[in-house]
């Protein structure tokens, strides 16, 4: 067995790229530069960037003995279920415009995504009851206290902006990626002194 | 909260990964808790107790200013 070499992980590398695809996607689509469905699919692609990021991130929380059973089966329910959202966002979008409009196969199209959302948070709400280690139960409640207050802050503030017409409207299923990103940060806060052994 | 947690573990050389295995939680917990940077739970309190054969008292003490104010 050759033994490989392990690069340090960079899960804030990863979070740079995907944030920064995203500004750009919203640039070219608030410009009019691309055209729907163009920037869901963009969107969708984008999340792709989520799998190195999360490996990254997987990588620094084993290198700092954070990770229990409870977080691997998390981990595992979450991905297979933004795995799914990815999939039927990409399929969704692209076949909305060959669709009937107001038929019943639209409404089931738009309405599916919620499946996948609502797996995410039973995820959430699962690790929660399963995760015996407290302080990491605490951790993660208040990273979904800053992702939800991330969202709340940011939709009100946009929502007022929209209102006096200072920025373009967006649609309201940017929540979800708002909020995972909020949660991302939320995770990413807690000091991290005194790593001696 | 102060607790003299380091030092308990330096007296068995038992490394945090150690105290962590022996209380079913992660090793950043065992170091969240012995830095003061969380306090355990009263369950978690006595399991801490009980692995080091001790009452909780002489493992976690009282902050300084909350004792001088009794």
């Amino acid at each position: 067995m050759t033994e490989s070499v392990r690069t340090k992980p960079k899960p804030g590398l990863w979070a740079g790229l995907f944030t920064a695809n995203m500004g750009v996607i919203a640039a070219l689509f608030a410009t009019g530069a691309v055209e729907p469905p163009v920037p869901y699919i963009l969107f969708a692609l984008n999340f792709a960037l989520l799998l190195p990021l999360i490996k990254a991130s997987r990588q620094v929380y084993e290198d700092r003995g954070a990770v229990t059973r409870a977080m691997r089966d998390y981990n595992r329910r979450f991905l297979t279920a933004s795995a799914v959202y990815s999939v039927g966002m990409i399929g969704a979008a692209s076949i909305a415009n060959r669709i009937a409009e107001a038929s019943p196969l639209l409404w089931a199209l738009a309405i599916a995504p919620m499946l996948p959302a609502f797996a995410m948070i039973w995820a959430m709400m699962r690790y929660l009851r399963e995760e015996s280690d407290e302080y990491q139960r605490y951790k993660a409640v208040r990273a979904s206290m800053v992702g939800l207050g991330f969202v709340l802050v940011l939709g009100t503030g946009w929502g007022f902006l929209e209102t006096f017409g200072l920025v373009p409207h967006i649609w309201a299923w940017w929540v979800f990626p708002a909020w995972a990103i909020g949660l991302a940060l939320g995770m990413a806060l807690p000091e991290s002194g005194g790593e001696a052994a | 909260m102060n607790n003299r947690l380091r030092v308990l573990r330096a007296e068995r050389r038992w490394s945090q990964q150690d105290l962590a295995d022996r209380l079913d939680v992660s090793r950043q917990s065992v170091n969240a808790i012995e830095t003061g940077k969380y306090d355990p739970s009263l369950p978690l309190a006595f399991k801490i107790a009980d692995v080091f054969e001790l009452a909780i008292e002489e493992i976690f003490l009282r902050d300084v200013a909350e004792a001088a104010a009794e």
